[in-house]
């Protein structure tokens, strides 16, 4: 019964999926408008789980002062004023949970992306070397669509831009789109696999 | 460091000390934005397919504009938002805005639609409203689809969308001529593979640099009327609609750190190179 009925609703919804998708009708399109409300509601309920979980494993790791159990008291304070300005005074302007938003995650989070150049910039100019004929043909290319990209580019050479536009729109197109494609088919073939229950490791079992 | 003075000047320029490298690049950020050189954006031709694309849409359209972005990646992304916004205001046109990223999204959008709304003199519920976040962007993609009041019952700020004028004209994608996605994740492929493919509704998209190379495949198969990439994209945009702003300030910038790092990478190469030459003449 545990396997039976999430492979029959996997069964069901992913058919429903695929019907809807190709056929059309009235009571088609009320069925897939409630099942897509259901798929919202579930999505919800699953963040909730997300946010259980967290503190669980969180809380844990305080009460047995595990490794890096002070931040862990940052996180759970954290959560709980978020959860508990958002839920007594909403999300929207003017709100706490807005300040807290707007004046400390936002900067963190930027921050934290922002970093990410220093350590571009370093890590390239550490590991890209020639080493061979397809680390030399990368390491040209890049530096064609870096410089052709900015509009210093132009300065240096006239005609760089419309290099770096080609190199973008068909070498690199072609590879992103067989990329794109391989994945797409990967998709499919796995859902494929979990509407007829032959892949069950969403359900914790093999 | 004192060891480093012995070896040989290749090997030293392989290893530049990464402090140095920081600082260099530091400064190739804040200098220029203090002394421009304002240097002229050449503009790719997918972005002005893009600014065509929304430059034809009919003045006092309905225009979705979803906010799929994190605030981690504000610098890129806002500026896109705040231009494509810019210019569908500037055309009359109705926007309607959504957030599939459920941190910071919705918050994001109140504010860019409140303060770009104001510029242009339009009011929340008539000319423009936020529609907010729900859990798992397929089904809201989708589920828009056949009924918008399904998946957003109530807007970001509660109201029941039957009480906001502007929701009353918009019952699913059949009202709305264009979606100006600004993403800077994987949303904006199920707002192609999704929406336009089985919708039909035309699209654009203002994406991140490092999403820009994938989200061309879809530019060149016309299932996106064109792109604008990474803040570079969007100085081209700003130019465009004639609203220098953030992203062509930060143009200078960009020049400048993009030639230190081909800088440093030549250099490395070069030390590479001279001291796998060097040490094989030493036998």
């Amino acid at each position: 019964m545990k396997t039976r009925i999430p492979v029959a609703v996997a069964f069901l919804s992913g058919f429903l999926m695929i019907v809807a998708f190709f056929g059309s009708g009235e009571w088609l399109s009320m069925l897939t408008n409630e099942a897509l409300r259901y798929m919202t509601i579930v999505a919800g309920f699953s963040l909730l789980l997300g946010v259980v979980s967290i503190t669980q494993v969180s809380w844990g790791v305080v009460r047995k002062r595990g490794e890096d159990w002070p931040y862990k008291i940052i996180l759970l304070i954290a959560l709980a004023a978020m959860t508990g300005f958002g839920v007594l005074q909403g999300i929207t302007g003017g709100t706490v949970f807005e300040w807290l938003f707007d004046k400390i995650q936002k900067p963190m989070m930027a921050t934290m992306f922002s970093v990410l150049a220093f350590y571009i910039a370093s890590a390239a100019y550490r590991a890209f070397r020639a080493r061979t004929v397809e680390a030399s043909i990368l390491l040209v290319t890049a530096i064609i669509v870096m410089i052709g990209r900015v509009p210093m580019g132009q300065y240096i050479y006239e005609d760089l831009p419309s290099v770096a536009n080609w190199i973008m729109m068909f070498p690199n197109v072609a590879v992103q789109r067989g990329i794109i494609i391989g994945a797409a088919l990967g998709a499919a073939s796995m859902s494929l696999r979990i509407i007829l229950g032959i892949e069950r490791t969403y359900m914790g079992r093999g | 460091m004192a060891n480093q003075g012995n070896k040989g000047f290749f090997t030293r320029l392989q290893n530049v000390d990464r402090r140095v490298l920081f600082v260099l690049i530091f400064a190739s950020v804040i200098v220029p934005l203090f002394f421009p050189l304002k240097l002229p954006v050449p503009v790719t031709p997918e972005t002005r397919e893009f600014f065509e694309a929304v430059e034809a849409i009919p003045d006092s359209s309905i225009v979705m504009l979803p906010f799929d972005f994190w605030p981690s990646t504000l610098a890129e992304t806002e500026p896109m938002a705040v231009v494509g916004l810019r210019h569908l205001f500037r055309k009359n046109c109705y926007v309607v805005g959504l957030s599939n990223v459920g941190m910071g999204g919705p918050s994001i959008a109140d504010r860019l639609l409140d303060s770009i709304g104001g510029e242009f003199g339009k009011t929340y519920g008539i000319d423009y409203v936020n529609l907010g976040y729900k859990a798992n962007y397929q089904a809201v993609m989708l589920g828009m689809g056949e009924r918008i009041e399904d998946i957003f019952p109530t807007d970001h700020r509660g109201t029941p969308l039957s009480e906001i004028p502007l929701m009353r004209r918009v019952p699913n994608y059949d009202s709305v001529s264009f979606i100006f996605v600004v993403s800077d994740n994987v949303a904006v492929d199920y707002w192609v593979g999704l929406v336009n493919s089985r919708f039909g509704v035309p699209m654009g998209a203002g994406v991140t640099a490092v999403m820009a190379p994938k989200s061309l495949s879809f530019v060149q198969a016309n299932q996106l009327v064109g792109l604008m990439g990474g803040m570079k994209g969007c100085a081209e945009y700003e130019n465009l609609l004639g609203y220098p702003a953030r992203a062509t300030r930060g143009m200078d910038s960009q020049s400048i750190i993009h030639l230190l790092i081909v800088l440093f990478i030549v250099m490395g190469n070069v030390g590479y190179f001279a001291a796998k030459r060097k040490a094989k003449v030493e036998g």
